[in-house]
C-alpha cells in the first residue's frame, strides 16, 4: 500500500507540478468555451455561414412570379431581363442562379442553373419557398383569407411536461434533463479518453525509458499499474476541482452579463418559469427540478469507475507495445464503444426508456456515458443498483486483465504482439 | 552464503532459459556471472530480484527461502536501465531510496553522503534530461545502492561506460565489497572481470559449466606455458620444451613454450642460459577467463 502510495504521488507531483499543467488547466476552459461558442454564433446566424443569393426566376406559367417570399440569403427577381442577360449575369456571377419553372398539364417542374452545386439547407430552403407559395394559391383559391392563413402560421405549440411519481407531480423540463444528461454524459467521456491516454503513455514512456526494471525489481507490476492509475486519477481531479472553482466563481458575473445581452430580465425567471413564458427561462427553471445532488453524486461515481474501467485497458495497451505509433491497432476496440456510447446518446436522449437505452446504462463499456444520459430523465433505483455493480465487477475485471498482461508487457521489447499472443499472456505463469 | 541457488529450471514458451542452475554467493565476495549473449545471465539475475519465477529449483537468500522482503536487501542496476528524464536528479534518487524501504529523511541524509563523495550538489536540481550521460550513469549507480543493500546485482554493468567512469565504477564496487556488501554481476566481456572477481560461475545454453574460484580456476586450467622475452635472435627449438608462439616487436621477442609433463621448469630456463640471448623477463603464463571458457565449453562437448 506504502508503494502504491509512493508511484502515485510520483505520477501526481511530476505532472501537476508542470507549468504546462497550470496553462491547459486556465486555458482549455477558455478554449472549450470559445469552441462552442463560435459553434453556437455559426449555427443561430446562419447568415454569416451563408452568403447572400439572387436567384432570377424564368416562371413561364407565371404562378409563381412576385410571390416568391424574398429572405435576407435569398432574393429572387423576375423577368427583368432576357434570358439571355440572365445566363451573362449567371457568367459573371452577378446572380447564383436560374430557376427554370415550366407546366405541363397539372405537373410543375424546377431546374436551378447555378454556377456551384447549391448546398443542402439553400436547396431546401428554396423548395419550402416554392410550396409555401402553391400551398397559399391552393388556400386562396378556395376562398380562404390571407389574414387567416397568417394565424395558421404563427401558431406554435410548447408542452409543459410533469412527471408522475411518488403520488406527486413534478414539473419537468426536457430541455433541462438534455442538457444536465449531455454535459455529465460529455465530461466522463472526456475525462476517460484524455486521462485513459496520459496513462497509456506514461506506461509507454517507462519502457521506451528502460527504467521499469529498475521499478519492477522494487514493486509489483500491478502496484505500479495501480499507483498510476490512481495518480493521474487524482491529476484529473485536481483539474477538474479548479474548473469547478473557476466555473462558480465566475458564473455568476457571466450569466448577468449574458442575461443583459439576452435582455433577460432575471425578475421574470421565476415568473416565467411558472406560465413557462419563454423557452429558455423553462429551461432555466427546468434544472431546478431534477434531483441534482443524485446526479452529482453518481457523476461522481461513474466518473472514477468509467476512468478506472478504461484507465486499466489503457494501461494494457501501453505495455504490450514500445511507442505510441503501435498503440492504434490496440486502441481501435477501446475507443470504439466509448465513441459508440456519445454517438448513440441522441437517440437514448429521445427514448430514455428503451430498452437499448437500458442495456447500454448497464453494460461497463457504454454505462458511465449513456447512465448520465438517462439519469436526469429518472431510472429506477433497481437499475441504477444493477449498474453500479456491473461497473464495479467491470472495472475489477479490466483490471485483473490489464495487469496479467502488463506483467508481461512492460519487460516485452521488440516486435508488437498480436492479439493471440496478448491472449496467450493472460494465463502465462509469470 | 548470501545466495544459495539450487536446481532453478525456467522455460519461456519456446526455449529454455536456465536448466538445472546451481551455484553459491558468499557473503562480502563479488562473484561474476560469466557467458555469451542469451546464454540465461538475465533471466537468472530476474529471478534473483524477483521479476519473474523459476519453474522449478530454489534460491535461499542468506540463509532464508527467497522472499519478497528480501528486495529491500538487494540493489539491482539492470542491463536495460533509464531515468525518469523530466524528473529532477534529487527527486529520483529519492524517489528510487524510498521504493526500497528508506523513509524520506533516512533517504536524504544518504543522498548527502553520495552528493559529497561524487560532487554533484550542482546537479540536484537539474532534471535527468540535462545531464551527460555519464553523470546519469552515475546517478543511476547511486540509486542502485543508496539503500546500502547486503546484496548488489548488477547486469552487464560496464556496458555503455567511457572508461573513466568504468574505473570510477569498479572502484566504488570494491570499496563497497570493504563494507561488507556482497556483490554479483553479470558480463560477456570475459577478460574485464579477471582482476574483479573473487568466484565466477560460466553460464552457455542455459547451463552452468564450470564455477569456483578465480586463481583456482586458472591454476586448473593452466596448460604449463610460459612467456619469455629476450633481445637477439629468435629461438626456432629448444630443447626438451615445445614452442606454441613466437611474436617479434622492435628486437625483442616473445615467446610461450609448453613444457611437457615430466619436465621441471628449471630446464627450460637452464636450456635458455645456453642460448646467445639476452633475456629480458620470464612468467608463467596463465589462462585467460576467455581460454578459460572456451576449454570449459569443448569439455562439455566432449563429455556429451
Amino acid at each position: 500500500m506504502h508503494k502504491i502510495w509512493l508511484i502515485c504521488k510520483r505520477e501526481y507531483l511530476t505532472r501537476v507540478m508542470k507549468k504546462s499543467f497550470l496553462v491547459m488547466t486556465l486555458l482549455s476552459p477558455i478554449l472549450i468555451v470559445l469552441f462552442y461558442g463560435l459553434i453556437f454564433y455559426f449555427s443561430f446566424n446562419k447568415d454569416i455561414a451563408e452568403e447572400h443569393k439572387t436567384i432570377w426566376v424564368n416562371d413561364s406559367s407565371e404562378v409563381f412570379i412576385n410571390k416568391i417570399e424574398n429572405s435576407k440569403n435569398l432574393m429572387f427577381v423576375y423577368n427583368t431581363s432576357t434570358l439571355e442577360e440572365a445566363y451573362q449575369s449567371l457568367k459573371n456571377q452577378d446572380i447564383y442562379g436560374i430557376l427554370s419553372i415550366q407546366k405541363t398539364q397539372d405537373k410543375f417542374s424546377y431546374n436551378l442553373l447555378s454556377y456551384e452545386q447549391p448546398g443542402l439547407s439553400t436547396l431546401s430552403n428554396l423548395e419550402s419557398k416554392l410550396e409555401n407559395v402553391l400551398k397559399r394559391k391552393h388556400l386562396e383559391a378556395n376562398g380562404i383569407d390571407t389574414s387567416i392563413i397568417q394565424k395558421l402560421n404563427a401558431i406554435q405549440i410548447k408542452i409543459n411536461t410533469k412527471k408522475y411519481s411518488n403520488e406527486t407531480e413534478e414539473s419537468g423540463d426536457s430541455g433541462a434533463t438534455t442538457i444536465v444528461g449531455f454535459i455529465g454524459a460529455f465530461l466522463i467521456y472526456f475525462f476517460i479518453f484524455l486521462y485513459g491516454v496520459q496513462v497509456m503513455k506514461g506506461v509507454i514512456e517507462e519502457k521506451t525509458n528502460r527504467i521499469v526494471e529498475v521499478i519492477i525489481s522494487s514493486v509489483k507490476p500491478f502496484q505500479l499499474m495501480l499507483g498510476k492509475i490512481t495518480g493521474i486519477a487524482l491529476v484529473g481531479f485536481t483539474q477538474f476541482s479548479i474548473w469547478v472553482l473557476l466555473v462558480v466563481s465566475l458564473s455568476a458575473p457571466v450569466s448577468s452579463l449574458v442575461m443583459n445581452l439576452a435582455n433577460i430580465d432575471p425578475s421574470s425567471l421565476a415568473q416565467g418559469a411558472a406560465n413557462s413564458g419563454g423557452a429558455g427561462a423553462g429551461i432555466l427553471a427546468g434544472f431546478t427540478q431534477i434531483n441534482l445532488p443524485l446526479i452529482l453524486g453518481m457523476f461522481l461515481f461513474y466518473f472514477i469507475g468509467g476512468y478506472l474501467f478504461y484507465g486499466a485497458l489503457f494501461a494494457a495497451v501501453g505495455s504490450a507495445v514500445d511507442n505510441e505509433t503501435d498503440t492504434q491497432q490496440f486502441m481501435l476496440p477501446i475507443t470504439m464503444p466509448l465513441i459508440f456510447s456519445i454517438a448513440i446518446a441522441q437517440s437514448v436522449i429521445n427514448s430514455p426508456g428503451s430498452d437499448l437505452a437500458f442495456y447500454l446504462s448497464i453494460i461497463p463499456f457504454s454505462s458511465p456515458v449513456i447512465m448520465m444520459i438517462r439519469l436526469p430523465f429518472g431510472v429506477p433505483v433497481s437499475e441504477i443498483l444493477l449498474s453500479m455493480a456491473a461497473m464495479v465487477a467491470g472495472f475489477l475485471f479490466t483490471t485483473w486483465l490489464a495487469a496479467r498482461i502488463y506483467r508481461i508487457g512492460i519487460l516485452t521489447f521488440g516486435k508488437k504482439p498480436t492479439y493471440a499472443e496478448l491472449f496467450k499472456w493472460l494465463f502465462r505463469k509469470n | 552464503m548470501i545466495i544459495q541457488i539450487d536446481k532453478l529450471n525456467k522455460h519461456y514458451e519456446k526455449h529454455q532459459a536456465l536448466k538445472e542452475v546451481s551455484l553459491s554467493v558468499q557473503t562480502g565476495s563479488i562473484f561474476g556471472l560469466l557467458g555469451p549473449n542469451g546464454a540465461g545471465k538475465t533471466s537468472l539475475i530476474r529471478i534473483l530480484t524477483q521479476i519473474t519465477e523459476a519453474d522449478s529449483g530454489t534460491i535461499l537468500f542468506n540463509g532464508e527461502a527467497l522472499h519478497p522482503k528480501h528486495i529491500y536487501q538487494m540493489g539491482y542496476l539492470p542491463e536495460e536501465r533509464g531515468l525518469y528524464k523530466k524528473m529532477t536528479v534529487k527527486d529520483q534518487v529519492l524517489y528510487f531510496a524510498e521504493l526500497k524501504g528508506l523513509s524520506n529523511s533516512q533517504a536524504k541524509e544518504k543522498l548527502k553522503y553520495w552528493v559529497d563523495k561524487f560532487e554533484i550538489k550542482s546537479w540536484l536540481g537539474k532534471k535527468v534530461e540535462e545531464l551527460s550521460k555519464g553523470m546519469q550513469q552515475k546517478i543511476q549507480f547511486i540509486s542502485t545502492v543508496i539503500h546500502e543493500p547486503k546484496l548488489i546485482i548488477l547486469d552487464e554493468p560496464f556496458s555503455g561506460f567511457d572508461p573513466i567512469n568504468a574505473q570510477i565504477l569498479v572502484d566504488e564496487i570494491l570499496l563497497l565489497k570493504e563494507k561488507g556488501a556482497s556483490i554479483l554481476f553479470s558480463t560477456h566481456r570475459m577478460d574485464s572481470v579477471e582482476l574483479l572477481c573473487d568466484h565466477i560461475a560460466l553460464i552457455n545454453h542455459s547451463e552452468k559449466i564450470l564455477d569456483g574460484n578465480v586463481k583456482e580456476l586458472k591454476q586448473a586450467f593452466k596448460k604449463n606455458q610460459y612467456e619469455i622475452k629476450y633481445s637477439g635472435q629468435a629461438l626456432t627449438t629448444l630443447e626438451l620444451m615445445q614452442l606454441v608462439e613466437t611474436q617479434m616487436n622492435d628486437g625483442i621477442v616473445t615467446q610461450l613454450f609448453q613444457i611437457p609433463d615430466g619436465v621441471h621448469i628449471n630446464q627450460l630456463l637452464q636450456s635458455l642460459l645456453q642460448e646467445p640471448i639476452s633475456l629480458i623477463s620470464f612468467q608463467e603464463k596463465l589462462p585467460s577467463m576467455e581460454d578459460i571458457f572456451i576449454s570449459a565449453v569443448q569439455q562439455k562437448n566432449l563429455t556429451n
